[in-house]
């Protein structure tokens, strides 16, 4: 043990004390950055060699104090957990969002949706039945008809538009994954290549769990950690990150509502279809090749009921000139019904041909009863078909809420778990910061102690009597 | 183990619980601004369909009470016509009975034969009586007219017009022409005119064809009337059932306003409260008490 030791001693601390100070720097500026996990020191004692002789005094092994590391504090598994809570959310909110939009559409209950067209359509033959002779009220019927066909044209063109929507959202979730990738493969060669080097890859490995966990929000990726500080992400087996490399998925399918039954859209690895559950992809997969497509053959199914049931009763009336009813609605589906007649005069609205009389007008006024509606067709007549389809859409809607607010708490709770480890609490920082500062106040008032001595031995020594 | 709390947890959990106090706010605004409960079908499926179902049947309602006043309209003209006519043969009989008076001369005779023949001009236009270009007697002939005005025959049809009054009821509208002897009052006029004028004393059968005749317009008067008060006593119960509707539609789509204020009342002071929480708490920091 020499004095001159004890100086190094002492450096040593006051080296230690202000590494410790920088990262709690680091941490406090950084309280509000996205990600980021709070780091520590990691302090370790020095021991010298223990040997004595007589100029290095008792071998008391001091050695100082030496910084071994700067730890990153995360947990994987509570990480793991908030990944795979974000992602289901994810799923719930892509999915609640496209199919709010479809419920708007509906326009249920009110005073403007379909069901209240098709009530006006089927009063107006009420109103010709009293008055069979009149062509204002003849020329209303065929307006009316023409009103609902044309809200059902809205329909399916509004239906196909949200399809359409939600396709491009799904197209542009997948073009962010994919870039997402790609930068979680640049940061996981990155991070191989600094611990090689042994370089600090802290700051890295935020970016890397940021990467990973917007994958899993994205299309639903689980994250494993590989070697050399690396992560893998793959959704259900398919890998779309393995270590340095990235893939690229595409999105295959139909391109319109019309072919998605057929022919869903799906995302594919080359040939592979990627089997995607959760993230916002899961959500407009769904969208797309399921909660749409029934939601479009509901209507047309309403649609194709309304002209059976109203042709079915015209065709076994009369036209004013005697011929017997043709069709008053054409067409196969919603986007294709049309109003047949154009005037007036061929709305066969009697049952004995050469005689006025509205019986006929009214069986079809009739209709709007659901009970006659049901015996005329066989199958729950078109108002009924409507409200289930209205009803049917609510639930799917609330069901999606109401397990999106549990979402929701989860979420909550697996953020607070991540936060409560690797957030930074500023009173701790500040703490530490306190606690540092003495440490270097202290670690400086040693130097001077030792000079002093040093003073002492050097300057006083042998000057006695002088 | 006590969890380590952080100040982005506090001001995230704090966010949390702002933002469900503010869209708890938001969604009872939105319910008392537009005073529906219901405003989407996923606010409540089943209120939605039942909303729906009881909108459909207020619309039939409407419709239904618009026929019943188109009913009532055409039976009162038949009713009226009916009356109408009643008297005109009434009157016809008066001129038979003053026939059988032994000591009129000729000229009385064919003064009562002219009056005869005026009154069965007035009754064929009573018979070609129409509502709404539709001859009330004619059943569904084509054209306007019961009977032809020339020739007195009878070119209408037996076939009843119905109209519904209700969902399960429909009601005929209009009279058969054999019911008030549309078809063989023109002839039997034509005779009683002919026996006036010539013959001087009138035969029974004239008095017991005529007699019959105006019993069966009676008859029709009769049950027009009680076909006028069924449609009456429908009106109510689809008027009843109509506003009864409304209520229901009121009552299962509408805000409980004093309940919704209260909620939002009390959300109000939920979320102020939550305010000043969080303004005292975010404040404070260990840098505040360090010189």
């Amino acid at each position: 043990m020499s004095g001159f030791s004890s100086l190094n001693t002492a450096v040593t601390g006051l080296a230690a004390a202000q590494r410790a100070m920088d990262i709690a720097g680091q941490n406090i500026v950084n309280a509000n950055t996205p990600g980021y996990s709070r780091q520590r020191v990691q302090l370790a004692e020095v021991a010298t060699a223990t040997s004595s002789s007589l100029f290095t005094g008792g071998g008391t092994g001091v050695g100082g104090v030496t910084v071994t590391g700067v730890a990153r504090i995360r947990d994987v598994f509570v990480e793991g957990a908030r990944a795979a809570a974000g992602a289901r959310q994810a799923a719930l909110t892509s999915q609640t969002s496209a199919l709010t939009g479809a419920q708007q559409l509906l326009a249920e209950p009110g005073d403007t949706g379909l069901q209240a067209t098709m009530d006006a359509f089927y009063s107006s033959w009420h109103d010709l039945a009293n008055n069979p002779t009149d062509v204002a009220a003849g020329s209303v019927v065929l307006q009316r008809g023409i009103a609902v066909t044309d809200q059902l044209h809205a329909l399916a063109n509004g239906i196909a538009g949200q399809w359409t929507t939600a396709r491009d959202s799904l197209q542009d979730t997948l073009t962010q994954a994919n870039q997402a990738a790609s930068d979680l493969a640049d940061v996981n060669s990155k991070i191989a290549a600094g611990l090689v080097a042994g370089r600090p890859v802290n700051e890295l490995m935020d970016q890397r769990d940021q990467l990973a966990r917007s994958l899993g929000t994205l299309i639903g990726g689980v994250a494993t950690p590989g070697q050399d500080g690396q992560v893998s992400v793959s959704v259900n087996g398919v890998a779309i990150v393995a270590g340095a490399t990235a893939q690229q998925f595409t999105l295959a399918g139909a391109a319109t509502l019309g072919g998605a039954a057929a022919d869903p859209p799906r995302l594919m690895w080359g040939t592979t279809t990627v089997p995607v559950d959760s993230g916002s992809a899961a959500g407009y997969l769904a969208v797309l090749g399921t909660d749409l497509p029934s939601l479009a053959s509901t209507v047309d199914g309403v649609a194709t009921s309304l002209k059976d049931i109203v042709n079915t009763v015209h065709a076994t009336g009369f036209a004013k000139d005697g011929s017997p009813g043709g069709p008053f609605f054409a067409g196969t589906d919603a986007l294709s019904m049309s109003v047949v007649p154009t005037s007036p005069d061929q709305l066969a609205i009697t049952p004995t041909a050469g005689t006025i009389d509205g019986t006929v007008a009214m069986q079809i006024g009739d209709l709007s009863d659901d009970g006659v509606a049901e015996t005329a067709l066989g199958r729950p007549g078109p108002s009924a078909q409507w409200r289930d389809v209205t009803t049917l859409l609510g639930v799917r809607v609330q069901s999606l809420k109401n397990a999106g607010d549990v979402q929701d708490s989860v979420v909550a709770a697996a953020d607070s778990a991540v936060e409560a480890d690797s957030g930074v609490n500023l009173d701790e920082e500040m703490t530490n910061m306190l606690q540092y500062q003495r440490a270097y106040q202290s670690a400086a008032r040693v130097v001077t102690t030792v000079d002093e001595m040093l003073d002492t031995l050097v300057n006083r020594t042998g000057l006695v009597g002088r | 183990m006590s969890i380590r709390i952080t100040q982005q947890s506090i001001s995230a959990s704090t966010m949390r619980g702002l933002q469900a106090n503010l869209s708890r706010m938001q969604d009872l605004q939105a319910q008392l601004s537009s005073g529906k409960r219901i405003a989407v079908a996923s606010d409540d499926p089943s209120g939605t369909a039942s909303a729906m179902t009881f909108r459909s049947q207020q619309a039939a309602d409407e419709q239904y009470l618009r026929n019943i006043d188109q009913v009532s309209a055409r039976l009162g003209v038949t009713d009226n016509t009916l009356t109408q006519l009643s008297d005109r043969l009434r009157g016809v009989r008066d001129l038979l009975v003053q026939a059988g008076n032994a000591g009129l001369g000729a000229d009385s005779r064919n003064a009562l034969a002219a009056q005869a023949a005026a009154l069965k001009s007035e009754i064929v236009d009573l018979y070609n009586t129409t509502y709404l270009d539709r001859p009330v007697f004619g059943g569904t002939v084509p054209g306007q007219q019961a009977v032809d005005p020339t020739t007195g025959v009878y070119i209408g049809n037996d076939q009843s017009v119905q109209t519904r009054i209700s969902r399960d009821a429909t009601v005929r509208i209009d009279v058969k022409g054999s019911d008030v002897a549309a078809d063989t009052t023109p002839a039997l006029l034509d005779r009683i005119v002919a026996d006036l004028g010539t013959t001087a004393t009138i035969p029974s059968a004239d008095f017991t064809d005529l007699d019959a005749t105006l019993s069966k317009v009676m008859q029709a008067l009769g049950d027009v009337g009680a076909r006028a008060s069924r449609v009456d006593s429908t009106k109510a119960n689809v008027d009843s059932h109509r506003l009864d509707l409304v209520a229901r539609i009121s009552e299962n789509e509408d805000v409980d306003l004093p309940q919704a204020i209260m909620n939002l009342q009390s959300q109000q002071v939920a979320y102020q409260s939550a305010l000043g929480a969080s303004a005292k708490i975010l404040q404070t920091s260990l840098v505040d008490f360090l010189k």
